[in-house]
């Protein structure tokens, strides 16, 4: 079996030269410690306080290097950036009399769309081939044929979503209302006035000088860029808390006529909603449940091609929509070339890059039909919770990463368990690795989104200790039927 | 079927569909058995009235949610009709839901009990299976709301899911869960509605009528104008009926009986004598109150008169449906079979059809602690012959031992019998 042992060597030669090149200031340095270690053994005590003696160090001389050195040494702790812990995270579960099996939505769609046959065959196509499973949520307004999407039903919904969520991080954390410095609220689709963050300060009675932001049409990567204003905030404020909440309103968006391209969205968006709680408060420290490492954002609306790709527009009917561009697969994997080149060298480990490195510079000089290297995520990270934007894009970045089934498996759970719940789905899918108990201390996380624009936004996270299995939560109920078989087609 | 006044009382009409809590999985699929398949063309239509008491406070949302528990027990009613490969119709459980109805109505609940009962179908949802027969919902359940703030619970069954024991288990199943009882699980008894008797002339069964295919728009082809008019009998009423008139042996006569061979005499001569001469009875004697599976468990007997109907004594027409009762469910099973399964069939309406719901537990549910003031049931969708429908009926003074019947017919017979039914027995219709 040569192909078979050829492998295995290949293997451990790999493996022999990561060692080597990620431990190299180690296997350096020892060596050089052995030596002085043995010339110092060698020349015995004496010898050593005559070579400290000969060298003429005065008072002066010694307390000005020791000022140097605690000068040098407070400067380097002011200017580090704080530190952002995410002490917790609560997401929203919806009820049962939210539930909508396949064969409800399909009827739904058959009565609703009664005179246009082709895209209810349309929707039966996309819905087995989705990737839901039969326990998503849709808010209630959108059980009545036709949907009765009142601006009061919209409202109730972010109520709902939000408040409970919000509950269930005050429980889980202990947080005072009374505590929160920061509020952002993302929600692209929905924005009423007030906004949504003024309808949480008004329900739970926030401070008059509590510093609150609602971002709103940004996509389903708003989760991402959310965190990233609170991290931006801490650290200029300090001895603060920020609350993130992310969601998506349902009811006012559910498209109502029968253009194709417009429909796609009915059938993988369910309710869904996440609360955050991030601190840079030294206390925090030791409950946190991550450290907030890196957060890198890639905007690729300069191309008009990727800033058309998800548009909100009105069909010829009147009705509004949002229309999914047939490249929007290929736009997403140029964005996320884009991403993985910036954050490939601030988490990568020193012998995939030296290896990108060369091959990079190998195709530049000496021939350009080298194959291009593709680094070796897996080595960077221990999870990974790709947006659950829809099979197709779990599949194309799992192509891309050459991700394992088990690296993956958190989003194409969550996927099939709550549909695509836009910007919160991240925290659905952090919340399945914990509930499996494989969350450990040190444990690297790389959450990655995608939304209109066309952004590509990541965050790195570092475990900051191991996660027992939680006995609440969105997947407590269910999470020993999971993982499932997911088929290619289901038969409904 | 449309009454005889033009404006209608009932508006307002929203649809929306309840599921179960949670999925059903493995998608159970339900076969159907000859008995399910005799009775596809027909639909169940019940009515549950509530006074405002009884009511007061209850959103919508607090009426849906009980229902969604409930499908979780009762998934059968959750499903869709699916045809195999050989053709034969089953049910898929898929947990498709039940289609839930909201209306308002301008009456109080007092005003509409009060008017000539013949309006009760349009608190219940007009149910026709096809033609998108796979999306055709199997149970809907419609809640009115009366300007009083009383409300009505009206149930539309198919027929070929069970029979109206089973559509009332259903509802009580609900209710018992709203009341927040503890539901007890029983295992599901298989269906016993394969004869008993002997099978000693193998002829074809009278009860039944094969009519035209219908293909997948299962409704009852039908030349007249079918109504349907509902009144009480008393308990006091009916045992001076049998005391009167079965002198002779009163204690073998049950009330069902009696008031099946006074609406046979006064039928009878109200359409001079051309008929009917042989009626189908349709009961169910060992309805399973817990079972969690519907089921069609009725046995289906005729009797047939050789003499003239309208002009014998009461008492002997009595004793006749009593004693010569001709029991034809195992017929009926050997009818429907093979080819025969993808035919179409009617029951109710191919003979003068009496249906006894006396057993049914109709007054068991309960909204806040209160029972219904009135229930009612009905068919939807009978042959031309007509059904009679009678079920328990509560009384002012909390008696329940008065019956309500429920005749459908053809407009212009049931002016007639209406009429007889006054002149000969002076029932106040």
């Amino acid at each position: 079996m040569p192909h078979f042992s050829n492998s295995v060597k290949l293997k451990y030669v790999k493996l022999g030269y990561q060692y080597l090149v990620n431990h190299i200031l180690t296997l350096t340095l020892i060596p050089v410690m052995a030596g002085v270690l043995i010339e110092v053994l060698r020349l015995g005590p004496a010898e050593i306080v005559n070579l400290w003696n000969s060298l003429h160090f005065d008072l002066v001389q010694i307390l000005c290097s020791c000022f140097f050195i605690i000068f040098v040494a407070t400067v380097y702790f002011m200017s580090k950036p704080r530190s952002i812990y995410l002490v917790d995270y609560a997401c929203y579960k919806p009820p049962v009399t939210c539930r909508v099996p396949f064969a409800t939505f399909m009827e739904h769609s058959r009565l609703n769309l009664s005179n246009n046959p082709k895209s209810v065959e349309f929707q039966m196509r996309i819905l087995e081939r989705s990737g839901l499973g039969e326990e998503t949520c849709l808010p209630p307004a959108i059980h009545y044929i036709p949907p009765t999407p009142t601006m009061e039903a919209a409202r109730g919904e972010a109520e709902i979503v939000i408040f409970s969520a919000m509950d269930s991080l005050f429980k889980k954390t202990g947080l005072k209302p009374k505590d929160i410095d920061i509020l952002i609220v993302n929600c692209s689709l929905f924005s009423p006035t007030p906004s949504l963050s003024a309808m949480v300060i008004n329900k739970y009675k926030l401070r008059s000088n509590i510093k609150s932001f609602n971002l709103s049409g940004m996509g389903c990567s708003a989760g991402l860029i959310s965190i990233d204003l609170a991290r931006d905030l801490l650290q200029v404020h300090p001895n603060s808390n920020a609350v993130v909440v992310s969601t998506e309103i349902i009811t006012p968006n559910y498209y109502q006529g029968k253009e194709r391209a417009m429909l796609l969205p009915n059938c993988l968006f369910r309710m869904g909603g996440a609360a955050i709680l991030l601190s840079n408060r030294r206390s925090e420290r030791r409950r946190a449940k991550y450290r907030l490492v890196h957060v890198v954002r890639t905007h690729k609306g300069a191309d008009d091609k990727a800033y058309r790709c998800v548009f909100e527009e009105e069909d010829k009917e009147g009705n509004v929509g949002i229309s999914l561009s047939k490249d929007l697969m290929a736009i997403a994997g140029e964005a996320l070339k884009s991403n993985i080149t910036t954050i490939g060298p601030l988490v990568l480990p020193a012998s995939e890059q030296l290896l990108f490195l060369l091959t990079l510079i190998g195709r530049k000089i000496f021939n350009p039909k080298w194959k291009p290297y593709i680094p070796d995520f897996k080595q960077a990270f221990e999870h990974f919770c790709i947006h659950a934007g829809g099979r197709a894009v779990i599949d194309e970045l799992q192509k891309n990463l050459q991700l394992s089934a088990e690296h993956v498996e958190a989003s194409r759970m969550t996927l099939h368990r709550f549909g695509n719940t836009s910007s919160s789905s991240l925290w659905y899918e952090m919340s399945y690795i914990e509930a499996k108990g494989r969350m450990k201390k040190g444990d690297r996380v790389w959450q990655i989104a995608f939304g209109s624009g066309f952004k590509c936004n990541s965050a790195v996270w570092k475990c900051n200790r191991t996660i027992k299995t939680p006995k609440d939560g969105p997947w407590a109920d269910c999470i020993h039927r999971y993982p499932v078989h997911i088929p290619e087609v289901v038969k409904l | 079927m449309v009454s005889g006044s033009l404006e209608c009382p009932v508006r307002g009409e929203m649809l929306s569909s309840v599921v179960p809590a949670k999925a059903t999985g493995g998608n159970k699929d339900l076969e159907l058995t000859s008995m399910d398949l005799a009775m596809k063309l027909h639909y169940i239509k019940g009515a549950y009235f509530f006074q405002p008491e009884a009511a007061q406070g209850l959103s919508i949302h607090d009426l849906k949610e009980p229902m969604f528990q409930c499908l979780e027990l009762y998934y059968a009613a959750s499903g869709r009709i699916r045809r195999s490969e050989s053709g034969r119709p089953f049910i898929k459980c898929n947990d498709g839901g039940v289609r839930i109805v909201e209306a308002q109505c301008d009456k109080s609940v007092d005003e509409w009990l009060a008017m000539a009962r013949n309006n009760d179908h349009m608190l219940a949802h007009d149910q026709v299976l096809g033609p998108d027969l796979g999306f055709s919902p199997l149970v809907f359940v419609q809640f009115t709301r009366f300007k009083c703030g009383g409300v009505s619970v009206g149930l539309s069954w198919a027929h070929v899911l069970g029979d109206a024991f089973s559509a009332s288990n259903f509802l009580n199943l609900w209710g018992q869960i709203m009341a927040g009882k503890q539901v007890p699980l029983q295992p599901n008894s298989p269906a016993h509605n394969i004869s008993q008797f002997p099978i000693s002339i193998s002829r074809k069964p009278f009860s039944l009528k094969k009519v035209d295919p219908v293909g997948d728009y299962w409704l009852t082809p039908n030349n007249s104008k079918m109504v349907t008019h509902s009144f009480r009998i008393t308990a006091k009423q009916l045992h001076y009926y049998i005391t009167t008139y079965c002198i002779h042996d009163p204690n073998k006569i049950s009330d069902f009986e009696i008031i099946l061979a006074m609406i046979w005499q006064s039928l009878s001569k109200a359409r001079e004598d051309s008929g009917p001469n042989i009626v189908t009875i349709c009961s169910n004697n060992s309805a399973d109150k817990m079972a969690m599976l519907p089921s069609n468990g009725m046995t289906l007997s005729t009797v047939e008169a050789d003499f003239c109907v309208s002009k014998v004594e009461i008492g002997e027409l009595a004793k006749l449906i009593a004693e010569k009762r001709m029991d034809e469910n195992g017929l009926i099973g050997e009818l429907i079979k093979g080819d025969e399964v993808r035919s179409d069939f009617i029951v109710y309406g191919a003979n003068l059809t009496f249906v006894n719901l006396e057993g049914m537990n109709v007054y068991g549910i309960e909204m806040k602690g209160l029972k219904p003031v009135c229930v009612n049931y009905m068919m939807n969708g009978v042959g031309e012959e007509g059904t009679v429908v009678v079920l328990p009926s509560n009384e002012k003074d909390g008696g329940n031992n008065g019956k309500m019947v429920t005749i459908t017919l053809p407009q212009h017979l049931l002016l007639k019998l209406n009429n007889r039914l006054q002149i000969d027995w002076n029932i106040v219709i």
